[in-house]
């Protein structure tokens, strides 16, 4: 996987083999989306556990736009929206190339949409950037990656999503 | 009216009126037979408000011409008329030319040249986006309109806020036109940054497989991204239909790799460009060959005048997709050619 790799803490990963675990085909679904109540009741009937088990959708139906709003305004990301997704930071980054969840094009594209699920998903990997600024200098429209790095871990502090 | 120096002109659009233009202010005469009641082709027929890539005004274009053609002693104009019939060589032919009121009329011409246009793409077609069924579907060329008129509104009057445009629709699909249309993209980009100007509130999304915005009007697309925040989502949509007021536009954001249910106020289709009747009409009367989309095919494709008839010749968006920069100048080209049939034809003339 290019774009949304998945790892996860070792302690995440015995949790999320034992929630939704009766589904069928239940590899099918990210565990991040399976939601179990440790303890819920509707109605006075107790549905913890399996019994409540819900498979969050995978569809984005939104575009929330604060954090690209606020992003645009620093001055880091002021040319975040020049990006057309070309991917030449990404080709040229040595973190991306070591890391699979480090992807500079990733990141501004799921912030100029709005996509908070992916942004939740992917926010601590920001730090991952080294500085280096290769990404900057081969930019062909002058978007600044490496500065938008620093204006991404700003907003999402702000925004309260780190 | 001398044989040697007429030549018929079919259809009154950018390539037609530059063409008729260019040979009466060489000297020549004129038939210029246009189908619909007006001349100026698509672009005055669906009342586009500007062109891209400067957002100049059509009048400013196409206006010139149409009243050249209206005052110009040397042109004779036939509208709500086709040429029906049509016989000889290159110098001496002889078109029978029927109006929609049943006159007819039969003209000796040296050369013959045929430009007959497009038609925008009818996505009622493709059920996929809704067209038709749903009333904040529009297509680019309906959009026009609205940017002209100032007043861009859903179906129930309320100004829409966050906009889609659909690129695509009936080009580059098996099942409707495989061809690209060449000019929807920087079209869509051109009303894109409109709406902007005249609703800055609005959110706009541009739904993509890939910019072909060629040569300088790259400038439409940074533009529009740079100074006027418009966004684009890579990928096709695949369904559209209305949740309570809005539209709900299914689609997948390729980049994300994730499947994307938005809704939106309004969804602009950018349609493509086809033949039309006009062009299979032409080429019926005149023994025009007619490559595998319905366009006219000339001899070889990398010189579009070239009918592969001897003094008759093609021009405009009958040949291929183009812009309105290519028609005119594909009109002035084959005014050229058939001024040298026509001089050659004519030995006794003096140039003027």
């Amino acid at each position: 996987m290019v774009d949304g790799p998945e790892t996860h803490s070792a302690k995440r990963d015995d949790e999320s083999k034992e929630k939704g675990k009766f589904i069928v085909e239940r590899d099918y679904i990210e565990p991040t989306r399976i939601v179990e109540p440790s303890s819920l009741t509707a109605e006075g009937v107790d549905i913890s556990g399996r019994w409540g088990t819900i498979v969050l959708p995978r569809t984005i139906n939104e575009f929330d736009t604060s954090i690209y709003e606020r992003v645009k305004r620093l001055p880091g990301g002021s040319h975040i929206a020049n990006c057309w997704q070309c991917g030449n930071c990404s080709a040229i980054c040595p973190v991306a190339h070591e890391h699979p969840e480090f992807n500079p094009r990733y990141l501004i594209h799921i912030v100029k949409m709005g996509y908070t699920s992916e942004i939740e998903r992917l926010k601590d990997s920001v730090y991952l950037c080294s500085g280096c600024g290769l990404c900057s200098s081969v930019c062909p429209r002058g978007v600044d990656p490496q500065h938008v790095m620093i204006a991404l871990s700003l907003a999402f502090h702000a925004k309260g999503v780190l | 009216m001398s044989s040697e120096d007429s030549v018929l002109i079919v259809g009154g659009g950018p390539a037609g009126l530059r063409a008729a233009v260019d040979l009466a202010e060489m000297g020549f005469n004129v038939v210029l037979v246009e189908r619909r009641a007006e001349l100026g082709g698509a672009p005055i027929r669906w009342k586009y408000h500007t062109l891209a890539p400067d957002m100049r005004p059509t009048e400013e274009v196409m206006s010139p011409l149409i009243d050249a053609c209206k005052s110009n002693q040397r042109i004779k104009v036939y509208t709500s008329s086709v040429a029906s019939s049509f016989s000889g060589s290159p110098g001496e032919f002889s078109v029978e030319v029927k109006g929609a009121d049943g006159s007819s009329s039969t003209h000796r011409v040296g050369a013959i040249i045929v430009a007959t246009g497009f038609e925008h793409f009818d996505a009622r077609v493709d059920p996929r986006y809704a067209y038709g069924r749903a009333p904040d579907v529009i297509g680019i060329n309906e959009l026009e309109g609205m940017l002209r008129s100032g007043k861009i509104v859903r179906h129930d009057g309320s100004t829409p806020r966050r906009i889609g445009f659909v690129f695509c629709v009936g080009s580059r699909d098996r099942s409707t036109n495989p061809w690209c249309c060449t000019v929807c993209c920087g079209v869509s980009i051109k009303q894109a940054i409109e709406l902007r100007r005249l609703l800055p509130d609005s959110q706009i999304y541009m739904i993509y497989m890939d910019i072909r915005t060629w040569g300088l009007w790259e400038k439409l697309y940074w533009d529009s991204m740079e100074k006027y925040g418009i966004n684009y989502i890579r990928g096709r949509v695949g369904e559209v239909y209305y949740t309570g007021e809005k539209l709900l536009v299914k689609g997948e954001d390729t980049l994300v790799r994730g499947p994307i249910e938005v809704l939106f106020d309004m969804l602009v289709l950018a349609v493509g460009m086809e033949p039309g009747e006009g062009t299979r009409q032409a080429a019926r009367v005149f023994g025009l060959n007619l490559n595998e989309y319905g366009f006219l095919k000339p001899r070889q494709p990398n010189i579009h005048f070239d009918s592969g008839v001897g003094g008759v010749f093609l021009a405009g968006a009958c040949v291929a997709p183009m812009s309105i920069e290519e028609a005119l100048e594909e009109g002035s080209a084959a005014a050229m050619q058939a001024a040298k049939v026509l001089i050659r034809s004519s030995k006794q003339r003096v140039p003027i």
